[in-house]
């Protein structure tokens, strides 16, 4: 393992003993801060409904993602495409971006019921916008020089986009991804929070009716793990999708 | 191909507005090697790209055989190439050259003509790398032989030796001007090196500064490959030094 993997892991473990001492040091009730310990055991007392739950959730985040990808792929190219349409679409955009999440979340529920679909909705409105204008910026953000010769070759609007400006926009397209990836989460939760049959969000919604913490902490626990993993992969992947730039930086 | 410039004006707008040429005008016969030369910032790449169709001047034109650059583009029967190698950074030596290929009206031979190219161009080896492993120099030639590769009766060239070391560019200087003999293009050479003009071409323009207008139009007759130490080359070396001083503001 990296150095870094190894400090990465020592700075989690202070934290958790941090955590757990304080609760032992100041006789911490577990109505208000349950120690990490009794976290850990929920866990694995309840595994097989956490597990089914987790299942749910990350499907939800996931099948949300994919969709905020592609409306915002097709909306970014759009735009790239045909740049006069931009200051409209991105108005819009934002219009959709500063409405608030939790005003959002109960009417979706509220029209399209206690599925799964308006959590993937609310996930996909949530991770759309970051990767928009990531990738947006991608699209445009391409060197002159190579336009220049695109150009020199009588290369049509298209044929620039689809073999300059679309691989040129990946390191991009992962920057976005490193941001959304993670809302994704959250955006599941919240929709499961206003109302849901199963998942993560309604375990934690029923822990918190009931003030028992280390029912509301277990999820936690679940979705920073979730989240860590999920970026971990990307960097992964980015590693091996953008080698031309992931070589130059080690050296 | 013939190359006529009919007093060319351009400025860009700004505060304050830059001019970048005024009544710039001047005729290269066809496969003329033309150096042009002049202070930085004296519209040398503006002229450039509006032979290149890449910027319409505010007024007159640059005529290719009587057409528009623009027409001489859809043609692709001209060759840029720029001060940074512009590769593609996804793609391999060989998958560079391929791709300025895909944009040719007629394929052709384009797989011969590419590996005729990179050897040309001393790059068979490596036509597997990708451009991050390559030297600056290495860099250039790549986008040296994918000029090669576009049979093109006009290259273009805006200082693409510029950000290399003193060596490297002396070495693709020659290799330029050993590429260039077989097939004989026009060539507009914008440069910095006095020596190397002096080298190469067949004529040198010089270009004053802000907004750049014709100083000097030395046409350069000595026998390649020719010698610093000759009387004649010392002449034209103080020739196009006063014309240099005499341009500037």
């Amino acid at each position: 393992m990296k150095r870094s993997t190894w400090i990465a892991g020592i700075i989690v473990l202070v934290f958790l003993l941090l955590w757990q001492g304080m609760v032992w040091l100041f006789k911490l009730p577990p109505y208000l801060l349950p120690a990490p310990s009794l976290v850990v055991l929920t866990l694995v007392t309840n595994a097989s409904m956490y597990a089914s739950a987790t299942l749910v959730t990350l499907g939800e985040a996931l099948a949300g993602l994919l969709l905020g990808l592609l409306a915002s792929v097709l909306i970014a190219s759009l735009l790239s495409l045909r740049p006069a349409l931009e200051e409209g679409v991105m108005t819009l955009a934002i219009l959709v971006k500063s409405t608030p999440l939790v005003a959002i979340a109960p009417l979706l529920t509220l029209w399209f019921g206690f599925g799964i679909l308006p959590k993937i909705l609310i996930t996909s409105l949530v991770t759309f916008f970051p990767l928009l204008v990531n990738l947006l910026t991608g699209l445009q953000r391409v060197d002159r020089a190579l336009i220049d010769l695109f150009k020199s070759w009588n290369a049509s609007r298209w044929e620039i986009y689809s073999n300059l400006r679309l691989p040129s926009s990946l390191p991009f397209l992962f920057a976005g991804l490193k941001i959304s990836a993670p809302l994704a989460l959250i955006g599941a939760v919240v929709g499961e929070w206003t109302g849901a049959s199963n998942g993560l969000g309604r375990i934690m919604w029923l822990a918190y009716s009931n003030l028992n913490l280390p029912y509301l902490f277990a999820p936690i626990l679940i979705l920073s793990l979730a989240g860590m993993l999920v970026f971990r992969f990307l960097i992964w992947i980015e590693k091996k999708c953008i080698f031309w730039q992931a070589i130059s930086m080690d050296e | 191909m013939r190359l006529v410039v009919r007093d060319l004006s351009h400025i860009f707008p700004g505060k304050p507005p830059r001019p970048a040429l005024r009544n710039l005008a001047f005729e290269v016969e066809s496969g003329q090697f033309v150096a042009i030369i002049g202070p930085s910032g004296c519209g040398k790449s503006t002229l450039l790209r509006v032979a290149a169709g890449l910027l319409l001047p505010d007024q007159g034109c640059v005529e290719l055989d009587g057409l528009t650059p623009a027409q001489v583009v859809a043609q692709r029967r001209l060759a840029w190439m720029g001060q940074s190698p512009a590769l593609l950074p996804w793609l391999t030596v060989r998958g560079n050259m391929l791709l300025a290929q895909r944009f040719r009206p007629s394929g052709g031979n384009s797989r011969v003509e590419v590996e005729e190219a990179l050897q040309q161009v001393g790059l068979s080896e490596a036509s597997q790398a990708f451009p991050f492993m390559l030297s600056g120099g290495m860099q250039q030639r790549l986008a040296l032989g994918r000029v090669l590769t576009q049979d093109a009766a006009l290259w273009l060239m805006d200082e693409p030796f510029a950000a290399l070391d003193e060596l490297t560019r002396e070495k693709l200087a020659a290799d330029l001007l050993s590429l260039w003999q077989p097939r004989r293009p026009t060539v507009l050479w914008v440069t910095h090196a006095i020596h190397e003009a002096l080298r190469i071409a067949d004529r040198i323009l010089v270009i004053s500064s802000c907004p750049g207008a014709l100083v000097a139009d030395l046409p350069v007759v000595l026998p390649r490959p020719r010698q610093e130490g000759t009387p004649e080359y010392q002449n034209l070396l103080s020739r196009l030094r006063a014309a240099l001083g005499s341009g500037k503001p």
